[in-house]
């Protein structure tokens, strides 16, 4: 892979710009849509959860956390498929085409998260120290999105309509994660089999520094990276046994 | 010594009555039993030798497995038995311009087209006025390539593509693109990777190319090997079997 590493940024960079545009212009217009849904589910549970601490922030923070998920998922279905002709007519290691296109996905997101800066200024009058710590989160995320990423495109070779069945576990995904609802919601019964869910022990990481202004958890740091590790094998086994077919069935 | 050994490769290709591409089909297939599907074996037991600093043409009909096999050799196809062993890096021209992105300019485009090819960026930073000027484009760079005409977005892709310096090409037909004068200089490139002692593996349906190219070749016919050695043996038996005199195994 790391002789590859100048395809890589290439092909992560003008997927960047092709989706900003080549503007920074671009990237602000792209934080329109998930700041403006923010907005509209504050109006409409403010009055329910009122009495929740921060409950803007952390549906911000929430909300951008699973932006990431949803938009490089959604995108890595299409990593092989929408690049033909670099899986047809030329040979580079396959994993790559999804590889560049997670990394363009968290340098987006980073990007973004680094947006919400000045918001928790704003709201909160300071911003944590343990802030900085958020990179870090980025990278555990990233990974795991990476994995999921070789098991989506692979399997969206074969199966074109995995797509809409993606659609509905997205939402499921969504509503099992605590970004709309609080987290004092949840029944105590449940709480164990609730924080299996990697995507809600990532949400509370970021919450936890750059909202409380804590240090993230250790069982959450344990259930991202168990999950972040499985999944990635997962995926690159299966990603590498469907790949020697790719050309004969894209 | 030996840059690619092809050692009793054989590729099938498993063409289904009822091609299955969702999981909604896949599943229906199995409601309504439809599993069948024709074997079609595009390469069977091929085996030959292609010496370092040879050009190497491969012959035969449509049909007959030529491409497929060009594309295990770049690797793109993975033969179901058999090896390939490949001496030096290779830069497949399968097709020109591979990953070339309409929306960026012609500079970021030969970035890009270049790392595919496995060129470092200082030295298309190195060649880089060579680029533009073989290509006759240089007041284009920082035009996008979306308005490009087709003319002009094949010489760019044919100057960046021999920047590569590979010990291996493999060339599929249609190589040679452009008006008269640009079809001139790309054979004449051609020569100069000859001396230079770059293996050159060409497909193509022009005879005549592949005579003035090709020191030894092979003709392909239904995935076999039907004959294999000097040129223009290789073309003799290809016009005795099209007028179907020879004896084909």
């Amino acid at each position: 892979m790391w002789k590859y590493r100048e395809l890589i940024i290439n092909l992560a960079l003008s997927d960047l710009k092709s989706r900003y545009q080549n503007t920074i212009l671009g990237f602000f217009w792209s934080l329109l849509s998930p700041f403006l849904m923010s907005m509209v589910l504050f109006f409409v549970f403010r009055s329910i959860f009122k009495q929740e601490e921060n409950f803007l922030l952390n549906l911000l923070v929430g909300m951008m956390a699973w932006r990431f998920f949803l938009v490089s998922t959604n995108a890595s279905l299409m990593s092989i498929v929408g690049k033909p002709s670099l899986v047809i007519k030329v040979y580079i290691p396959r994993q790559i085409l999804v590889l560049s296109g997670a990394l363009a996905n968290l340098i987006g997101s980073f990007l973004e998260f680094v947006t919400l800066l000045p918001v928790i200024f704003v709201i909160l009058g300071t911003v944590p120290v343990t802030v900085l710590l958020f990179p870090f989160i980025h990278l555990f995320y990233f990974w795991l999105i990476f994995g999921v990423g070789l098991l989506l495109s692979s399997l969206y070779v074969y199966f074109r309509d995995l797509n809409q069945i993606w659609e509905v576990l997205l939402n499921i995904i969504f509503f099992s994660c605590p970004i709309v609802y609080p987290l004092s919601m949840v029944s105590e019964r449940l709480m164990p089999y609730y924080f299996l869910n990697p995507i809600t022990n990532l949400i509370e990481m970021f919450r936890d520094v750059m909202v409380k202004g804590t240090l993230p958890r250790l069982e959450n740091v344990a259930v991202v990276s168990g999950f972040g590790a499985a999944i990635f094998l997962i995926g690159s086994y299966v990603f590498d046994r469907l790949q020697r077919r790719f050309a004969e069935e894209i | 010594m030996e840059a690619i050994v092809i050692d009793n490769v054989s590729k099938k290709f498993r063409i289904p009555h009822e091609k299955k591409t969702t999981i909604f089909q896949n599943i229906l297939g199995v409601i309504r039993r439809q599993f069948e599907y024709e074997e079609l074996w595009a390469l069977r037991d091929v085996s030959f030798a292609i010496k370092q600093g040879e050009t190497f043409g491969i012959i035969g009909k449509n049909g007959s497995g030529k491409t497929t096999l060009l594309k295990i050799l770049a690797k793109v196809l993975y033969p179901n038995s058999g090896s390939v062993t490949i001496n030096g890096k290779v830069a497949p021209f399968l097709e020109l311009g591979v990953g070339f992105q309409p929306e960026l300019t012609a500079k970021e485009n030969v970035y890009i087209y270049s790392s595919i090819l496995g060129v470092s960026r200082k030295e298309v930073a190195r060649n880089y006025g060579d680029i533009f000027e073989f290509a006759e484009l240089k007041k284009f760079e920082n035009m996008k390539l979306k308005n490009f005409s087709s003319g002009m977005y094949l010489r760019l892709a044919f100057s960046t593509a021999i920047q590569a310096c590979p010990d291996i090409m493999l060339i599929d037909e249609a190589f040679a693109v452009g008006d008269g004068a640009f079809k001139e200089k790309c054979v004449d490139k051609i020569h100069e990777f000859q001396k230079q002692g770059t293996s050159i593996v060409f497909v193509s349906h022009a005879l005549d190319t592949v005579k003035s190219l090709c020191d030894r070749s092979v003709l392909l016919h239904n995935g076999r090997v039907a004959a294999l050695g000097a040129t223009e043996e290789v073309i003799a038996s290809y016009h005795a079997m099209l007028q179907g005199t020879a004896h084909v195994p």
